[in-house]
């Protein structure tokens, strides 16, 4: 190899990249639904969940508890993973509730890891941003996708159910800035 | 309905410490920041404690700037036939370019690039493909360049080089574009050559060359320590991400002003007025008369930089000095002694007095800028402060700029800057932002005297080959790595053409056979038609999936070793870490096999090194001269390439010179700083380096006055007519896009950001047509004017719009496109934007192909057209794809 330039020894065998199969398979419209595509969000409402999940599950807050339009920050899954919970006021992809408006988000920029929070989302457009480093903004309705800026992955999604008034956070999807796996809390 | 599983990765692989480690550059913008890649074979990982990975960090990092990989930043790719996990990370430990491993989207997500066939990157061309009665059908190499050979040589022979022609990328590495140089400059002597975004080879911004000072001429420190910067037809976070949220928002200097010129509130310019910053939200073409409108209330006031002029701007004789009774038609002398730009500190400050244009009133008026805001931007760019001292102000400008009013929108800001003091001292500079990298060198010997193309008065111009197309001169025809239609103008009509010559032509082969195919294209040739060559790395709709009759698959960014610079002229080795699919090759390779069919000598290059060292002689007198280096190589014993590759990330800037023994880059053009007396070894010495790039050595005062007849009359043609509904449809790109998708639309991430073209639509311009976010619009112009004839203009009036209209060479068709609207009060009243050059839907169609009759550059930037819906598009309401808020939130 001629055209290195570092090759220093070390190393150790270890799984494959796919191996560890804590990802979720979702599937239609239930409490947790994610990925629902098409226009009025309604259907599939008999669809079976696929959920397989190691995450850990918490109660982030309660319904009755949410205003339109304010964020509440939690952690999730560990107590130094810091989120927000917001009911956004319009149907959000992932979204849970009665409006399917009830998201959540892990607020660290996966850019390179400015710190947002419950006071950097702007309500007037359901985006969360933007971020104090370089301006990256998320948008809140689309499971976390870069509206503009340099982030290469959306921010990661925390999954919600509601059990009766609780929200309960079940999984992550999306790696956390700084990770390079997931904690699963549990 | 349907429902998706999402991907959900929530774990990447690390690298060990035994992984390769190699340098690169980012494939994409001017700015090129520094990457590292790191591979290794697949089976082994590193793991999250700092001595198991080869960051030497424990994971998590446990804060912000520390190294990452994405998800996005992993894949697996072949290296050497086997399997390999390639991890592609902006160099955290660079002080160059992008500190802290600074990175925009785009390189971000360059692993995502990479072949790999569980990937879109599947649809990479592996073969070199003839068209077979419609259809691509693999062949060899071998046969491919005999039959391309044959059929040049039978079109040189029976139609003369005028009909031989290339249309190739003018960055894509210096090994590449050298290889064409040759080929064309030299070998072939055709003067049909344009690069991908002009329709001729001459100058990007005209003005700017000729007022002396070089378009690259700045490094980033200056924009990072500038005090002020006005920015024209530009905000850098769009398009030069890194150079925004590295060198502009921090830098030296922090606390900078920023000033926008552009129609579109894009995050940049939120950013700038949060921050004390003006935004000027302009009526498209008229930045000449902004700047005209600043010259004269820095002159009312006394504002100009005195000291500077007197030291720097050519006086009338000076101008005159050194010309004798020559000729003067080469383009930058007679556009600058010649006729009406011609000025010198003394007549500038008389013209302005007079010029209409230049009334604050009257500019407010054809700007639709606020007079108030017009006075407050030359109060902030040019009013000394009560000690006396001046703002350091640098000036930046891009294709809102030069794409809208060529020769005069340059000269103009060129003016201005240089009334400002700027152009060659730190933190105060005129330079453009930059598209594309600089990965151009030529090989001498350019054929550009044989350009039919005159100005009137017998000056020289260069040939315009999307019209010696249309006027079907052109016989063979090779494109490399370029949409050509979308990205030149009256899109439709170009292709339309271009189809006529080559699919619609009656003549097509039947088989592979290689006696068939060259006695089919000579038939295609003999009866008036164009055989179509196409090298690149992707499908390109329609160039090559409809059109072309022969495709060749290119090698690209990390397939091979190659060279190029930045914007600050900053050269890098681009390392090669896997393997090309099937038979792709580099460009370079491929013009090797055809030019020795030709029986041209001088192209049995071994490898891309080989190019690098034969073309360092042919760089000493240009900007990005790095002959010091080649020469102290080869004194060492290296390859030249290796020797870059010692420099990594770093790399040196351009022009190379020696001093005290060792290579030293230069940071910055035209600056008297770099004099530093005895010119040491093979230090090539050029004035420019300390002085201005004129034949004197000072800068040339243009002077622009607004009414003239090689523009007014266009101007006045092409503006919306409000009684038939029409609005401004200009053009522009969105920071999470590359120029025309082609890498975009394979990165999953990126895809589902932009799935398809956007454009951004005022609620005023939106309400009356029923439009919507989400909505899919057409964009229609029903009088798209296109140029047709006419190269040579004899007398005076001869290439205005009016004349060429008189005379018949004018010809008026429609263009359309549709894309996805985003309704956003971002956009100023009476203007859209449309993505431009983005597959699917061609926006520059509505844009009108008539050259700047001075400079031959296009008006790119000033199409017109009727919004109309056409209806839903998926993204409306779908949560996957395509985000449609607003850009600038803050």
């Amino acid at each position: 190899m001629t055209n290195v330039l570092s090759h220093e020894k070390g190393g150790h065998a270890t799984s494959s990249c796919m191996s560890r199969r804590n990802f979720l398979i979702l599937g239609g419209a239930s409490v947790t639904v994610l990925g629902l595509l098409g226009a009025t969000g309604t259907a599939l409402a008999n669809a079976p969940e696929l959920v397989m999940s190691s995450y850990a599950r918490k109660v982030v807050g309660k319904v009755s508890a949410l205003k339109a339009g304010e964020a509440v920050e939690f952690s999730y899954p560990t107590d130094d993973i810091q989120n927000i919970l917001v009911k956004l006021g319009e149907e959000a992809g992932g979204g849970v509730g009665e409006e399917r408006d009830i998201v959540a988000f892990n607020t660290v920029c996966p850019h390179m890891g400015g710190i947002m929070d419950a006071g950097t989302f702007k309500a007037s457009h359901s985006v969360l941003g933007p971020c104090p480093l370089h301006l990256s903004t998320f948008d809140l309705t689309k499971h976390g996708m870069v509206v503009s800026g340099h982030s290469t992955e959306s921010l990661p999604q925390i999954v919600l159910a509601i059990e009766g008034d609780d929200i309960v956070a079940t999984g992550v999807m999306g790696l956390f800035y700084g990770y390079s796996r997931n904690p699963s809390g549990a | 309905m349907t429902t998706l599983p999402l991907p959900n990765v929530d774990y990447v692989p690390l690298p060990p410490p035994d992984a390769d480690v190699l340098t690169t550059a980012c494939a994409y913008c001017i700015v090129a920041c520094g990457y590292k890649i790191y591979r290794w074979p697949v089976g082994t990982e590193g793991g999250a404690k700092a001595d198991e990975n080869a960051f030497g960090i424990d994971f998590p990092t446990g804060g912000a700037l520390t190294p990452w990989v994405s998800p996005s930043q992993h894949n697996i790719a072949m290296h050497e036939g086997r399997p390999h996990h390639v991890v592609v990370v902006p160099d955290y430990a660079t002080e160059v370019v992008n500190p802290q491993g600074n990175h925009s989207i785009r390189g971000g997500t360059l692993a995502q690039k990479i072949y790999n066939p569980d990937t879109p990157t599947r649809q990479r061309l592996q073969y070199p493909m003839v068209r077979i009665g419609g259809v691509l059908t693999p062949v060899s190499w071998d046969l491919v360049t005999d039959v391309m050979a044959e059929v040049s040589k039978h079109v040189l022979e029976n139609h003369g080089e005028h009909a031989w022609g290339m249309k190739t990328y003018s960055y894509e590495y210096f090994e590449n574009t050298y290889a064409i140089s040759k080929l064309v400059n030299r070998a072939i002597g055709t003067p049909v050559y344009a690069p991908h975004d002009k329709p001729q080879a001459a100058e990007d911004a005209a003005g700017l060359d000729d007022a002396g000072v070089n378009s690259f001429s700045a490094s980033f420190e200056d924009w990072g320590a500038c005090e002020v910067a006005f920015m024209s037809g530009v905000d850098p976070y769009e398009t030069k991400t890194v150079l925004f949220t590295h060198w502009l928002m921090t830098g030296d200097n922090p606390n900078k002003k920023l000033i926008f010129v552009t129609p579109h509130k894009t995050m940049g310019v939120e950013y700038g007025l949060k921050n004390g910053g003006l935004w000027l939200p302009i009526v498209p073409g008229t930045d000449t008369v902004l700047h005209l409108a600043l010259a004269k209330i820095i002159i009312d006031n006394g504002w100009q930089d005195q000291e500077f002029i007197d030291k720097w701007v050519n006086t009338k004789w000076e101008i005159e000095s050194g010309y004798g009774r020559g000729t003067r038609n080469t383009r930058w002398q007679w556009r600058t002694t010649w006729g009406r730009w011609q000025s010198d500190w003394e007549d500038f400050q008389k013209f302005i007095a007079k010029e209409k244009a230049a009334e604050l009133d009257e500019a407010a008026a054809i700007t639709g800028l606020d007079r108030d805001l017009i006075l407050a931007t030359a109060e902030a760019i040019a009013k000394p402060r009560a000690d006396g001292s001046r703002p350091k102000t640098s000036f930046m400008l891009e294709k809102g700029n030069y794409w809208s009013n060529n020769y005069m929108n340059t000269a103009s800001l060129a003016a201005v800057g240089l009334l400002c003091g700027a152009g060659n001292r730190p933190g105060r500079v005129i330079s453009r932002g930059g598209g594309h990298q600089r990965g151009g060198m030529g090989a001498g010997g350019g054929k550009g005297f044989l350009s039919p193309e005159k100005y009137p008065g017998r000056r020289k111009k260069a040939l315009n080959v999307d019209r010696w197309v249309i006027d079907g001169n052109v016989r063979f025809m090779w494109l490399m790595g370029s949409t050509w239609f979308p990205a030149m103008l009256a899109s439709q009509e170009l292709a339309d053409r271009v189809a006529d010559l080559t699919v619609r032509n009656e003549h097509h082969p039947r088989s592979v056979d290689k006696e068939h195919l060259i006695q089919t294209y000579k038939d295609r040739v003999e009866s008036g038609g164009m055989v179509l060559v196409d090298s690149d790395i992707y499908p390109v709709e329609p160039l090559n999936t409809r059109f072309a009759d022969i495709v060749l698959p290119a090698a690209c960014w990390g397939e091979v070793d190659f060279t190029r610079c930045n914007a600050e002229r900053r050269l890098r080795l681009y390392s090669k870490f896997n393997d090309a699919p099937g038979e792709a090759k580099p460009d370079w390779w491929a013009i090797g096999q055809f030019a020795q069919k030709m029986g041209f000598d001088g192209f049995d290059w071994k490898e891309s090194n080989d190019i690098f060292e034969e073309a360092a002689r042919f760089s000493r007198g240009g900007v990005l001269n790095y002959y010091a280096l080649a020469v102290h190589a080869k004194r060492e014993g290296k390859k030249a390439h290796e020797k870059l590759r010692e420099l990594g990330t770093t790399g040196i800037q351009t022009p190379i010179r020696v001093k005290d023994g060792e290579l030293v880059g230069t940071k910055r053009l035209h600056d008297p700083d770099n004099d530093w007396g005895e010119v040491e070894d093979v230090t090539t010495d050029q004035k420019w380096l300390y002085a201005f790039g004129t034949h004197t050595g000072k800068a040339n005062l243009l002077k622009t006055p607004w009414a003239n007849d090689g523009w007014i009359d266009f101007y006045e043609a092409i503006k919306p007519r409000k009684d038939k509904g029409e609005v401004w449809i200009t053009n522009g790109r969105v920071n999470e896009t590359w120029q025309s998708g082609f890498d975009d639309l394979r990165k999953p991430y990126l895809a589902k950001r932009w799935p398809w073209p956007f454009i951004v639509i005022h609620p005023d311009d939106a309400a009356p047509q029923g439009i919507e976010s989400g909505d899919l619009v057409e964009g229609f112009n029903d009088t798209v004017y296109v140029q047709t004839g006419e190269p040579i203009g004899v007398k005076e009036k001869d290439l205005t719009f009016t004349k060429l209209m008189e005379g018949g060479h004018i010809k008026t068709t429609t263009g359309q496109f549709v894309a996805v609207a985003i309704v956003s009060d971002e956009m100023r009243p009476g203007i859209a934007k449309a993505a431009f050059n983005y597959p699917g839907s061609m926006a520059n169609s509505v844009c009108h192909a008539v050259p700047d009759p001075v400079s031959g550059n296009y008006r790119y930037k000033l199409g017109r057209g009727v919004l109309r819906k056409v209806g839903e598009s998926a993204y409306k309401k779908n949560f996957l794809e395509m985000s449609l808020k607003p850009r600038p939130i803050a």
